[in-house]
């Protein structure tokens, strides 16, 4: 069966599912970023996999070694910008969520909508929340 | 109610999801698609024209080097942003609150941290310099700096830590990556090239190749100090921050 052969593709498209779940159901928007991350990294898994050759050996040349056998290089090269990116992002997503943290005194999403709407906020600089 | 619905709408993304995979190429196979067109050229042709053994390293630093540039733009302005939205952080009110991890470590975790973290530094300076020859590359090497920052910043806290790559030396090098990148490009034009060449047509051809194998090299340098120094200065205004509500709550 060729669900079976593929299993590499079929783990990383459920771990996808599992990051997506994780984004959509969790409120507390650390454990979305964590979601997030789950799925950039299912992303990276399936894209390498696809590079992957059966009995294939790293494309480094050291050694004279046979080109016709090596792994595909373009998707370690695509991922690794990939992953650069994916940092970046979540470190940028961190430290808004530090700061509404500041501002909130909380991480739950619900408590936050509801802070928006008009409601009192406490937290550590409530008193200088706008 | 809305977890449920949500796990509906997983379960049928899901099912789609694993009804493509059942109909993709099989995996491994010499014949698919993805191992067919551009790769065996790649594959052949990258230790000549990029005269680096590793071939990532070739597709990432010279086949596509503007991309890669752009990626370092990408790093450098992530930290751009954290530094605006969470701004540097400032030692004397560090000193002030905490200075030291309010992690609780056994004298075993901190000896074997102190003995440990130059080796890994050693070992990311390999990572940095092989990176044409080896697995590696500037910006593994990078993260690897970066991450043992982590663990000396967890153990012994931000004083110590920042005390260690002070402000003085890591404000230069966090742009080192970018700088870098463009310099070689701007050479290139000297040289006589494109923007970004590393072959220079200018130079005698017996210099290319070692010509070609110190600019890749300068260039991985450049990325794995401009990363280590953008990792480490995002992991301490984040943990000022961090001091700062412990303390205020």
């Amino acid at each position: 069966m060729r669900l079976l052969h593929n299993y590499h593709y079929a783990a990383a498209m459920l771990l996808f599912c599992i990051g997506l779940y994780t984004v959509i159901a969790r409120r507390n928007i650390i454990k979305k970023l964590i979601g997030l991350n789950i799925m950039e990294t299912s992303v990276f898994f399936f894209y390498i996999s696809l590079g992957y050759l059966d009995g294939g050996i790293a494309p480094i040349r050291t050694g004279g070694a046979d080109p016709a056998r090596m792994v595909n290089p373009i998707p370690q090269a695509l991922i690794l910008t990939g992953i650069v990116v994916a940092v970046s992002v979540t470190a940028l997503a961190l430290s808004l969520v530090i700061l509404l943290y500041r501002q909130y005194g909380t991480l739950d999403v619900d408590r936050l909508y509801r802070d928006e709407d008009g409601g009192t906020h406490g937290g550590p600089s409530g008193e200088d929340a706008p | 109610m809305k977890n449920l619905l949500a796990l509906l709408f997983i379960i049928a993304l899901a099912a789609l999801l694993l009804y493509v995979a059942a109909n993709m190429p099989p995996m491994g196979d010499p014949d698919n698609p993805t191992a067919t067109h551009v790769i065996p050229r790649y594959l052949e042709g990258a230790e000549k024209e990029t005269h680096t053994e590793n071939v990532i390293t070739g597709i990432i630093l010279n086949y596509r080097g503007y991309d890669t540039m752009g990626e370092v733009t990408v790093i450098f302005s992530a930290l751009a942003a954290v530094l605006a939205v969470l701004g540097r952080e400032r030692r004397g009110r560090i000193h002030a609150y905490v200075d030291r991890s309010t992690v609780p470590s056994s004298v075993i975790v901190r000896t074997m941290v102190r003995f440990l973290v130059p080796l890994i530094v050693l070992f990311s300076v390999y990572t940095i310099l092989h990176g044409e020859i080896s697995p590696g590359g500037g910006f593994q090497g990078g993260a690897i700096i970066g991450g043992s920052m982590i663990v000396f910043t967890t153990i012994f806290g931000l004083y110590e830590s920042s005390r260690r790559i002070p402000q003085k030396v890591r404000f230069p090098l966090e742009g080192s990556a970018v700088v870098t990148f463009f310099l070689v490009g701007v050479l290139g034009m000297v040289g006589g090239g494109n923007f970004l060449t590393y072959a220079w047509p200018r130079v005698a051809a017996g210099l290319q190749p070692a010509l070609v194998t110190w600019l890749t090299v300068l260039v991985e340098i450049g990325i794995g100090l401009g990363g280590a120094m953008v990792l480490t200065s995002i992991l301490f205004c984040m943990i000022r921050e961090e001091e700062e509500i412990a303390v205020v709550a």
